[in-house]
């Protein structure tokens, strides 16, 4: 009878897996029409803590001074995270998230709050006027041989690239390459291009891991969020 | 030296749970100097996000009682670590660790957040962030 009391201390995905395996090796699965199938449950990307950790060897963060300031000033109480705002990419969480591609759109399902879309057909991004500065931007998205590109303008200045603060202006402008490059790996390379906040392009490189057997769960940050006014100090 | 070995868990700890932390940091809310261990009574379960939260009360030798909130992780990380919702139940005696707040609500129970769960036939239960998704 004790037996059936024990809770498992074994960490497993929604579908009967183990979180901690390692991810599945094998070629890259493909479509009918021969561009690599992108499906799946997804856990990493970015490191979550500081993205200068995934920049090229010997390379900084080519922040401006005065942004750098403000960065050192902000207080941990100031992270959208903590108030449950969006955390776009090239900011990621320890959570999984589900990539769709289709052939009008690709749509990223983030466990930690939100989705995204990403406009396939073509079109352009509007300009002037037309483009609201908003938390994820607007996205369109192409092929490039196996790798998914997906460009992205018109963002606030309000989120930040990882739970260091790196910060933004609503000049940024993102590029996203995945590439999956095995059954079990996709490979995701960011060029951040924000002339106000920084001095030069720079690009940030991870990867993510696929899931098997692994679903997504619903996660409303807000509905019980008793840690805000509580945060002290400043960010790491 | 106990006090020593408490100082060096709670870096540890603090170190572990800080790459995989979701929401917020937990330098930023609780503070790695004040570690609590105690015994009580489950009185309520908050099944939320962005964590989850039990609440207990503990009962001194003069029968004082002291309530607590503790955070634990969200639903999603609970559940791939083999919760269900219904694993810890009000009523259910359990043993915890875990670390209090720098600074919490001026009235009600005492907040911290859960390092470790026990359950009254000695289980233990995953708690909090340290172990999550990432490896």
């Amino acid at each position: 009878m004790m037996l059936v009391t024990v809770m498992p201390l074994g960490a497993q995905t929604r579908l009967g897996g183990s979180i901690r395996a390692n991810p599945p090796s094998g070629p890259v699965p493909r479509l009918p029409d021969g561009k690599p199938d992108m499906t799946g449950v997804w856990l990493g990307g970015l490191p979550v803590g500081d993205i200068s950790t995934a920049l090229p060897k010997g390379e900084t963060m080519p922040i401006r001074p005065e942004w750098k300031k403000k960065m050192d000033a902000f207080q941990a109480t100031d992270d959208p995270q903590a108030h449950c705002l969006p955390l776009p990419p090239p900011r990621f969480t320890p959570y999984p998230w589900r990539m769709v591609v289709t052939p009008a759109h690709t749509f990223f399902l983030y466990e930690m709050y939100d989705w995204r879309q990403v406009f396939m057909d073509g079109r352009k991004h509007p300009t002037g006027d037309d483009l609201d500065p908003t938390w994820k931007g607007h996205s369109v998205g192409r092929w490039e041989g196996d790798t998914l590109i997906i460009d992205t303008v018109g963002y606030n200045d309000k989120t930040w690239f990882d739970n260091k603060g790196w910060p933004h202006s609503d000049q940024l402008h993102l590029v996203e390459r995945y590439t999956r490059t095995d059954l079990g790996t996709m490979k995701v390379e960011m060029t951040i291009d924000d002339p106000v906040a920084y001095t030069r392009p720079f690009t940030v490189t991870g990867q993510a891991r696929l899931m098997p057997k692994e679903e997504l769960v619903e996660y409303i940050c807000d509905e019980n969020n008793q840690d805000a006014p509580y945060l002290q100090g400043a960010k790491p | 030296m106990k006090q020593l070995a408490c100082v060096i868990t709670a870096v540890v700890l603090a170190a572990a749970t800080q790459p995989a932390s979701a929401h917020h940091s937990f330098a930023a809310q609780y503070d790695a100097k004040q570690h609590v261990a105690l015994k009580g009574v489950v009185t309520k379960v908050e099944w939320t996000n962005p964590h989850a939260r039990f609440y207990i009360d503990e009962k001194n030798d003069q029968g004082e009682v002291t309530s607590w909130n503790f955070e634990m992780a969200s639903p999603n990380v609970l559940l791939r670590n083999g919760w269900k919702r219904t694993s810890l139940k009000i009523g259910d005696q359990v043993t915890v660790t875990g670390y209090l707040a720098r600074v919490g609500p001026p009235a009600g129970p005492k907040m911290a957040i859960a390092e470790s769960l026990t359950a009254a036939d000695g289980t233990k239960m995953f708690a909090s962030t340290a172990t999550d998704l990432s490896r």
